[in-house]
């Protein structure tokens, strides 16, 4: 294994959600910490986040929403994810989650749950402790 | 782990391809996989796509897939964007400009990040067109990190290199530098809605009609209302082919990769060498013979 070899990530927009300023804000955090960021734009459908997960090989999917569909959008991916033998990738979710629904998000499978004001440095600490499950 | 993935590829597996191109881009097991795959298939099309930033590459390149899909024929596009120097972090973001079709089995899109002085696309490409062409696509588009010096190995990877310029984009001698347009063999006026593409196309067309050019197709494609992507593929389709000619800087390509590979994994080896060059004890040509000798060894 080499180890300099960067975390692959995928950042996503799902749905109707057209708030990407904190995904910029995390994409550029996270490139400039060294990760390979991958962001396919706004409005993504569930079936082609999973597709660009795949076809990318990516480490981790990120999920970023503003809009209070976190309980629809999220488990729906992660259904598409196992289905496609994805289950490898750590799924995190970043925006407006209420206090109630992140205990949710994690039954369902979501590694981490980040919420506004988090510290950059938070999410690149717990992406480096965490490494890659894809290429274990 | 290699012999699975091997044969999941044989059985059209796209995770088993995702990851041995991920593999190649580590520059991980790459002898193995390279004797695994073997030659190129010839009659796959390597079409590289080159241009200055902001240009339409990718926005050309998600067109010209979605053409080729009408067309029936299945196509992989290997996108690069620069990493960075100081960190090695990249921001791929070439996939917003192109096509989402989550269910279509005859589209492939991968984001490479090229290291700075890597000639324009990420490193190991060669390798992974020959996987892309073995895996059965029938078209592989190759989109460059941007236009300039660095082009030349892009002339080496591709059958057919599609030059992009845009309207107003300077005066006619801006396309007479060294390094643009003698790279091309087809050139695109892109963004061909916009005033003055007519015009550049007039200027480029006399530039390649000075005694001593090559025979060059000039059109004008505009990915904004779809107008010339059959003229542009006809273009290409009736290009000469010239990816596939060996010879030795091939094969030097390769030592290359492989030096650096070995260098990256065997870093800590190297250290007091380093040290000593740092410390003038050695100067530079000694300091690389010694790394050299090392790195061989």
């Amino acid at each position: 294994m080499n180890e300099q070899a960067p975390l692959r990530i995928v950042l996503a927009k799902v749905g109707l959600d057209g708030h990407d300023r904190g995904v910029k804000v995390v994409s550029r955090a996270l490139r400039d910490a060294g990760f390979h960021v991958i962001y396919p734009g706004l409005w993504q459908a569930p079936e082609a986040v999973v597709r660009t997960v795949g076809d990318e090989d990516a480490d981790w999917l990120g999920i970023s929403l503003l809009s209070g569909t976190h309980l629809t959008l999220v488990p729906r991916i992660i259904e598409l994810l196992k289905a496609a033998g994805l289950d490898h990738v750590g799924v995190l979710v970043g925006g407006i989650i209420p206090e109630a629904d992140i205990p949710k998000l994690h039954e369902m499978g979501v590694s981490r749950v980040f919420g506004p004001g988090t510290p950059m440095a938070d999410i690149i600490a717990y992406l480096r402790s965490e490494g890659s499950r894809t290429h274990a | 782990m290699l012999s699975d993935l091997l044969e999941r590829l044989e059985e059209k597996d796209r995770l088993a391809l995702a990851r041995l191109l991920t593999l190649i881009s580590r520059g991980e097991q790459l002898a193995d996989i390279n004797t695994a795959i073997g030659a190129r298939n010839e009659t796959t099309p390597v079409v590289a796509i080159t241009g200055n930033a902001g240009v339409g590459k990718s926005t050309l390149v998600g067109k010209l897939a979605e053409y080729l899909r009408g067309e029936g024929k299945s196509v992989a596009i290997l996108a690069c964007d620069p990493e960075s120097p100081l960190t090695g972090g990249a921001l791929l973001g070439d996939r917003i400009r192109m096509p989402s079709r989550p269910d279509d089995a005859g589209l492939y899109i991968r984001s490479l990040a090229a290291a700075s002085g890597h000639q324009a696309v990420a490193e190991h490409v060669d390798l992974m067109i020959r996987l892309l062409a073995k895996f059965g696509f029938d078209v592989i588009l190759l989109e460059t990190v941007g236009a300039g010096q660095g082009d030349t190995a892009v002339r080496e990877l591709a059958d057919v290199v599609v030059l992009l310029v845009q309207p107003e984009s300077g005066d006619e001698l801006q396309w007479e530098k060294a390094g643009l347009l003698e790279v091309a063999d087809v050139v695109v006026v892109h963004k061909a809605d916009l005033a003055g593409a007519e015009k550049t196309e007039g200027q480029v067309k006399e530039l390649l009609s000075l005694p001593g050019s090559r025979e060059i197709a000039v059109l004008r494609v505009s990915s904004r209302n779809g107008q010339g992507f059959d003229k542009l593929w006809s273009a290409v389709v009736a290009s000469p082919r010239h990816g596939t000619a060996l010879d030795g800087r091939q094969l030097l390509r390769l030592a290359q990769q492989l030096l650096a590979d070995r260098y990256r994994a065997r870093g800590a080896a190297a250290e007091p060498i380093l040290d000593r060059w740092k410390a003038r004890k050695l100067d530079e040509s000694q300091a690389a013979e010694q790394l050299l000798d090392l790195l061989v060894r």
